[in-house]
């Protein structure tokens, strides 16, 4: 049984893209930090999974907000690619629009959206501080935690968020990778290679 | 195997990935190697214009395999109008004794309801097994091995001679 073409999976996409028949689309990008899931609606990227977190369910939480018909989409996606792309070369903001509803807690929202807006590439912020920016300054604990489940890691950056106490801290998506985007990003100085 | 184990609705590539091998491997069956490609990307599109309105995500599978079938059959009879639309007929590119064959077998048929024909073409023609079968036809292997030997007898009592 030969399998399906890619030049046939992407006619079919871009086929019911023409037709607007997509409620979000996504792609695969090598990066890195290994392969990154990216998948954006109508509004912006909604979510961002790391190689082990499982595809399946992932776009099936997308499909519960934005509808099922979910689509690999290489070159509707060509502005974000090309933006992730540019990030992981010169380590500088990917400024694409992001939709944070599958966040549904309004403080962590308003947290990731805080994090979002202000705090850049080659910058860091402790959990406190970005509490207080936020607007809930005895947080930083509840601001962890809207960290961890950030659905859109890299891109909302919550790698840039430290422990007041010194060191990396924690990360969705492992401590190395938490290194290595600060790295890229300048924030911390890169190990000597030996 | 089914992608779904849960009520909601998987993301609709999910199901492309998890089963467009096997509806190529099935469009190719019943609308050739030339046509194939074209049947499935209709197929999937039909889907997708109506996978919202599903109502729960049971039996995915054997709905692609339906909607597959269908799509393959509305070009096959869109085929068979322009053929018999357009003068002269082109030359027949494949092997001449199967369409003497093909001829013999719808001649045999001919008289009977068209979903019986179509039972029979699927089975005989097209040679889907029982379990293909069910999944074109949107029912039980048992009901499908039943439509099979309902269109079979129907035939013999039409060849039977009088």
């Amino acid at each position: 049984m030969s399998p399906l073409s890619e030049r046939f999976l992407a006619d079919l996409a871009a086929a019911a893209v023409a037709e607007g028949l997509a409620d979000a689309v996504f792609c695969r990008l090598s990066t890195p930090i290994g392969k990154l899931l990216v998948v954006q609606g109508p509004l912006g990227v909604c979510r961002v999974g790391f190689a082990e977190d499982p595809e399946d369910a992932l776009l099936a939480d997308v499909a519960s907000l934005l509808g099922p018909r979910i689509l690999a989409a290489d070159r509707e996606l060509a502005t974000t690619r090309d933006a992730l792309q540019a990030y992981f070369e010169a380590g500088e903001d990917p400024g694409v629009p992001v939709d944070l509803r599958l966040v549904r807690s309004p403080f962590r929202r308003q947290v990731l959206e805080t994090l979002h807006a202000e705090v850049h590439a080659g910058q860091v912020v402790t959990y406190a501080g970005l509490a207080a920016r936020a607007g809930y300054p005895r947080a930083a604990r509840a601001t962890g935690t809207a960290c961890a489940t950030n659905p859109v890691p890299v891109i909302v950056p919550c790698h840039r968020v430290l422990p007041g106490g010194g060191g990396v801290g924690s990360y969705g998506g492992g401590p190395a990778r938490k290194r290595a985007l600060l790295e890229l990003e300048g924030a911390l100085p890169r190990p000597l290679g030996v | 195997m089914d992608v779904t184990t849960s009520g909601r609705l998987p993301a609709f590539w999910t199901l492309v990935e998890a089963h467009g091998d096997e509806l190529l491997h099935h469009a190719r069956r019943l609308a050739g190697e030339a046509e194939a490609e074209d049947v499935l990307q209709t197929a999937l599109l039909r889907a997708l214009r109506a996978y919202p309105g599903l109502r729960h995500a049971e039996h995915l599978r054997a709905w692609l395999y339906r909607i597959t079938t269908t799509t393959a059959m509305d070009v096959h009879r869109a085929r068979r109008r322009e053929v018999l639309t357009a003068a002269p007929p082109e030359p027949a590119a494949h092997d001449p004794a199967l369409d003497l064959a093909l001829g013999e077998f719808e001649r045999l048929i001919a008289s009977l309801p068209s979903a019986s024909r179509t039972v029979l073409r699927l089975r005989f023609v097209d040679d889907l097994d029982y379990d293909d079968l069910a999944a074109a036809l949107g029912c039980s292997p048992v009901a499908a091995r039943q439509r099979v030997s309902t269109a079979v007898r129907a035939l013999r009592k039409e060849l039977a001679p009088a």
